[in-house]
């Protein structure tokens, strides 16, 4: 083997898996607030992409400013999904919760067939696609652009949960009848997380639709985010962090070892096996809070 | 004081439950025409066995049924000016109702600094600051262990965590549920003897759920005693104290008394004083 070409697989593979990393903060903003599995953060990653294209080609606006615009707008989004589609189910087996989620999923991914059509377009926002070189290595510069976001955005979630808001976000998904009983408006606090994982969502999307355009198999990023979420204990942002380097990095490797024998569905098979094997050894992954035991 | 717009005015009394009736999930009747009132400044205990109703009149008081599929289906709940029935859980702690909750519950994974941070969600940076300095004044052991993971604390400081988290919501009402659950008898004596500090210094009323009789009549003035969601009992803590039953159901004399038995007590259910 080339060990320069392994190196290059490792890092190529560990930034795709931080983009990854993306996906699965969403899902475990939404997780840990409320015990929520959603099954609609793939397609809600789609619907930022699409928004992201919407106002910079029907509004013309320049692309940065598609993003903000569109940033904003999948905030108000998140709490409208929250208020409308969830906040009655509150009490309600989680399995009508799961089943609402994935209704979302496929309404948001057949809304945008109805509305956008099928045909993929482009994400322009000016990332070149000439490689870095690392030494001799070279590196994707999308993918090398999507995990540094991806770790910006994580640290500035480790600051935000050390604001007063971000300790009442924690104090929810401590004990939300305890919270409760302080005052702590629940419902508002489960809608703000919804938001933050729709502004995540959009980030997600338009670096992922850089690298592969905007269609809707951006939706099927739900699969990479669960794998990593679950990997990385589905209650921890840095689990979400780390076990998406990990999986990243498997992956990529895996991948170009087993792709030659497998016909191309090596990846996936990977992640299959990194979830199931998780859910049946390590339920808790490998960051996820075991509950404290008691002295 | 003030005396209250309430129908029939005994003393001034921050709240007053009539005869009040809960259902869990439309069906279950938990407790039946619960009546009993907290004076202004004063310390009551509701008394009562394992599944009397106990928790259940304190959540129909702070609004967490909702969070269990309880309901308030007769009755009204006053206090001071307000009727509770149709408050949202966080409106009444905005109007000063403390729920300390069974268990303690602390937030676990929190450290006793952010629980009392969290704590403060409906008040202003300023107060927040001034009340957590009262708090860590009132439990010193608080202050030494303030950074380390509230998951990790004793039984006794969890408890001391969970009423400085009610403190600091400001409330003119503290509900405390089994405070002693769990609890060397020695810890007791001292969160008690602090519950009673507050309660003078603070000019806060008190309404504490017990099993342990013997020690919360120790601090309180009157006592109500409910059994299967019923009051059957109501008296000042010394008639307590000297009564026979009580005695002998809380010193373990007869195992299988229940206040069941006590047919007497039921007839005369109502707090007729
Ligand atoms: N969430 C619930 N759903 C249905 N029934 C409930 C619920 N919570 C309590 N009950 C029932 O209501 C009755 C009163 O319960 P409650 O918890 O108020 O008793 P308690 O006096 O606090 O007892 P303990 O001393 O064990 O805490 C019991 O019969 C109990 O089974
Ligand atoms: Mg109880």
């Amino acid at each position: 083997m080339d060990w320069a070409l392994l190196a290059e697989t490792g890092i190529n593979g560990s930034l795709i898996g931080l983009m990854y990393s993306l996906v699965a903060m969403g899902i475990v903003l939404i997780y840990k607030s409320s015990s929520v599995p959603n099954l609609a953060q793939g397609s809600m990653t789609m619907l930022g992409a699409y928004i992201v294209l919407a106002y910079s080609s029907r509004f013309g606006a320049p692309i940065w400013l598609a993003i903000v615009l569109a940033t904003l707008s999948m905030f108000g989004i998140g709490i409208a999904i929250e208020r409308i589609a969830l906040r009655r189910l509150a009490g309600r087996p989680i399995i009508m919760i799961l089943m609402m989620t994935l209704g979302l999923e496929i309404l948001l991914r057949a809304g945008s067939l109805t509305i956008w059509g099928a045909t993929g377009r482009p994400m322009p926002i000016g990332i070149s696609d000439d490689p870095l070189f690392l030494g001799a290595l070279l590196i994707n510069r999308a993918y090398a652009a999507g995990a540094a976001v991806a770790i910006v955005i994580f640290g500035l979630f480790a600051l935000f949960f050390r604001t007063r808001m971000g300790v009442v976000l924690r104090a929810i998904s401590d004990d939300y009848t305890a919270a409760w009983s302080v005052g702590i408006s629940v419902e508002r606090g489960v809608a703000l997380s919804w938001a933050m994982a729709s502004v995540v969502a959009t980030v997600a999307g338009v670096l992922w639709a850089s690298v592969q355009g905007v269609d809707q198999s951006l939706a099927h990023l739900l699969l990479k985010g669960v794998t990593v979420a679950v990997l990385g204990g589905m209650d921890s942002l840095g689990g979400a962090l780390l076990a998406g380097l990990l999986l990243g990095i498997v992956e990529g490797i895996a991948g170009s070892y087993l792709d030659p024998l497998l016909g191309g569905a090596s990846r996936d098979l990977v992640d299959a096996a990194m979830l199931i094997v998780t859910i049946m050894l390590r339920p808790h992954g490998l960051f996820g809070r075991h509950d404290i035991e008691r002295i | 004081m003030m005396t209250e717009t309430s129908p029939k005015p005994t003393k001034s009394a921050v709240l007053s439950l009539n005869n009040i009736e809960v259902v869990y999930d439309h069906v279950s009747l938990a407790i039946k025409g619960v009546s009993l009132e907290v004076p202004d400044g004063g310390m009551v205990a509701l008394l009562g066995a394992n599944g009397a109703g106990k928790s259940t009149s304190l959540k129909a008081i702070s609004g967490l049924l909702v969070a269990e599929r309880g309901e308030v289906r007769r009755g009204d709940i006053q206090f001071l000016d307000h009727n509770l029935r149709s408050l949202s859980p966080q409106r009444r702690v905005e109007l000063g109702i403390a729920h300390v909750l069974e268990g303690r519950r602390v937030f676990e994974h929190l450290t006793p600094d952010e629980n009392l941070i969290a704590a403060s969600a409906i008040r202003s940076r300023h107060d927040m600051i001034r009340n957590k300095d009262k708090v860590y004044t009132y439990f010193p052991r608080l202050y030494e262990r303030r950074f380390s993971a509230a998951g990790y604390l004793s039984g006794g400081e969890q408890q001391m965590l969970a009423i400085g988290r009610a403190l600091m919501t400001q409330p003119k009402l503290l509900m405390l549920d089994e405070p002693s659950l769990g609890l060397a008898p020695f810890l007791v004596a001292e969160i008690f003897q602090i519950i009673s500090q507050i309660n003078r210094e603070e000019g806060l009323s008190v309404l504490l759920v017990e099993q342990n009789a013997i020690a919360a009549l120790e601090i309180v003035s009157h006592g109500y005693l409910i059994e299967s969601g019923r009051i059957v009992m109501h008296d000042t803590a010394q008639a307590l104290k000297s009564n026979p039953d009580i005695q002998e159901f809380y010193l373990g004399g007869a195992q299988a008394k229940n206040f069941h038995d006590i047919k007497h007590y039921r007839r005369r259910k109502r707090w007729l004083t």
